[in-house]
């Protein structure tokens, strides 16, 4: 909203932005982004959980004098900045480890967990793990406009626990949240949206990545100190911070996810693609790709010697679990829930079928009924969920309104190649996971990752000190 | 145990980055909407359809001949065609002759 109007005015037109007492924070810091401060009407309280009464007051008593006082102001002042800050790569404090946490602390530097103090030598061993300059910007990102340097990602990096080999895929990972199609600055929405990261290609190996039991769990360092790094990453530089900060609008919101990696051996020998080959690069390419995700299904038990009874399984697990929130995703065209399918479950089902004949089945079979979708969709926020509207304006396949019956089944994927699906997990067990994303924000986005030339001997150096070689 | 005295202390980076911003345009404001045309945007979503026509009514009995283009002809800025929109925005809104724009409902 702000930002639509921030065109507005880069046209030469005044604009009042209408902005609920909840996000009025949120608000000032898009406004600090923009480095000038917007006129603001703001709507006191809740809007979903007032009557009509209420609500017809409010309009008339608070938006309508903001709004025209807004249209009628004289000049807009730029936004003061909060404090003179420091030159990137100063030296900013000086202390024991017990200090340097509490300085972290107290100006919402970390997450609330210690961190590796980020000295100049730390960070430099990252720098010397790329053959990028740190002054170079990656782009500048929302909300508060800081340049994305390679530096920042160093010592970010540092702080996280990462090793400085991780720096290139640390930079890869940037490089995605970066993108304009993954719309960063969405990551501060209310039903908090967290990234995940999947690693592909030979990295997975040389940083000893797990993809093997316990994934997803806070445990091995790459994953769990890369899964980290990112979390720091959009409290630091983007500026998603919860209170005492700001920014950061998740509801409730649940933790930072590890990096997850794809058993790609496995993968290869039941026949599938990889993930990174079906994001687009070959087999010998190590590849980051960033999703955003809302929520993570219960564990998922399938069992039997055939592809169906696994899939029929999924999607009675999966669908109860997708169809509280799929509107968000039929509304906008675009949903893309990625699925974790253990190794010996996808071994069956890959003895009969591919990877895009199991899309096709659970697209097929993943349905609800079409009022139970609209009514679930006015819950959130009186979101209209206009089926013939969205298949004229071209979001949605016609299939969507092949009647009027409100009982009739509809997609909640709104087209099989939107469903992702990585082979990970304890392979002596016959488990899966789904994860949801809301809708079209942090859609996957991938990125090479580019090693600097001496990655060879790092690569070596890392293969000597490993205690034990093959653990995924 | 370690003794305190001699413990390790650290030199630390700032582990923020600069702020780069480019600099903002201002526009004029518009003491009387009298006559003038006022554009709606909106996000499709927290009651906006219903704020806009209260707002549009109670605006025309300040303002005589303002004038409104609805949220409906610029479609929602913030779905999946958000920068499309965006990025057509100003032609769209000069298209329309507008002066003023409202735009909601959220942040």
């Amino acid at each position: 909203m702000l930002r639509a109007a921030e065109v507005a005015e880069s046209a030469g037109l005044p604009s009042v932005t209408i902005v609920a007492s909840g996000f009025l924070k949120q608000a000032d810091l898009i406004m600090r982004g923009m480095g000038r401060s917007l006129p603001v009407a703001e709507y006191p309280g809740v809007p979903m959980v007032d009557s009509e009464a209420v609500f017809s007051s409010k309009v008339e008593h608070h938006l309508l004098p903001a709004i025209i006082a807004g249209l009628a102001r004289k000049s807009l002042a730029p936004v003061p900045p909060a404090s003179t800050e420091p030159e990137p790569g100063s030296e900013v404090f000086d202390g024991t480890l017990d200090q340097v946490q509490q300085h972290f602390h107290d100006h919402l530097w970390s997450d609330g967990l210690p961190v590796i103090p980020p000295t100049r030598s730390r960070v430099q061993a990252f720098l010397q793990c790329t053959d990028r300059q740190a002054d170079e910007v990656i782009a500048v990102l929302p909300q508060e406009s800081r340049a994305a340097s390679i530096l920042s990602i160093a010592v970010n990096g540092v702080m996280a626990g990462c090793r400085p080999e991780y720096m290139p895929l640390l930079i890869a990972v940037v490089e995605a949240i970066a993108d304009p199609d993954f719309r960063i600055e969405d990551a501060g929405s209310t039903p908090s949206v967290e990234p995940v990261i999947i690693v592909s290609g030979p990295i997975i190996r040389d940083l000893d990545l797990n993809a093997g039991a316990g994934v997803m769990k806070i445990g091995r360092q790459a994953n769990s100190s890369i899964g980290r790094f990112l979390r720091l990453y959009l409290r630091n530089i983007c500026g998603y911070r919860i209170p005492p900060g700001d920014g950061d609008k998740g509801s409730i919101g649940f933790s930072f996810n590890v990096a997850m990696a794809e058993n790609e051996p496995w993968a290869r020998d039941i026949g599938w693609p990889s993930f990174g080959e079906e994001m687009g690069y070959g087999p010998d390419e190590s590849v980051v790709t960033v999703q955003c995700i809302c929520a993570i299904s219960a564990p998922t038990y399938s069992s039997g010697a055939d592809a169906l009874s696994h899939a029929r399984q999924f999607v009675d697990a999966m669908g109860p679990f997708f169809s509280y929130w799929c509107y968000t995703g039929v509304k906008r065209g675009l949903w893309h829930p990625l699925l974790v399918i253990g190794p010996s479950i996808a071994k069956v089902i890959a003895s009969e079928w591919s990877k895009d004949e199991l899309r096709d089945y659970l697209w097929n079979n993943l349905t609800m009924p079409a009022g139970k979708m609209e009514h679930l969709a006015m819950q959130t926020g009186a979101e209209e969920l206009n089926f013939r509207q969205l298949v004229a304006d071209g979001l949605l396949p016609s299939q969507y309104i092949e009647s009027n019956d409100p009982k009739r089944q509809v997609r909640m994927v709104v087209r099989p190649e939107h469903i992702g699906i990585v082979v990970a997990g304890d392979p002596g067990r016959n488990q899966s996971r789904a994860y949801m994303p809301n809708h079209i924000q942090g859609p996957r986005t991938s990125k090479r990752i580019r090693l600097p030339e001496c990655w060879t001997q790092i690569r070596k150096q890392l293969q000597a000190g490993r205690p034990s070689p093959e653990r995924a | 145990m370690q003794d305190d005295n001699r413990e390790a202390r650290y030199r630390v980076l700032w582990p923020l980055a600069r702020i780069d911003i480019p600099a903002p345009v201002a526009a004029q404001g518009l003491p009387d909407l009298s006559g003038k045309t006022v554009a709606e945007l909106w996000d499709n979503i927290f009651r906006g359809d219903v704020a806009y026509a209260q707002l549009r009514e109670h605006l025309r009995a300040r303002y005589p001949g303002i004038r409104f283009v609805p949220f409906s002809e610029f479609g929602n800025i913030h779905g999946p065609r958000q920068r499309d929109i965006l990025d057509a925005l100003p032609g769209r809104l000069r298209e329309h002759g507008v002066d003023a724009v409202i735009s909601g409902i959220g942040a």
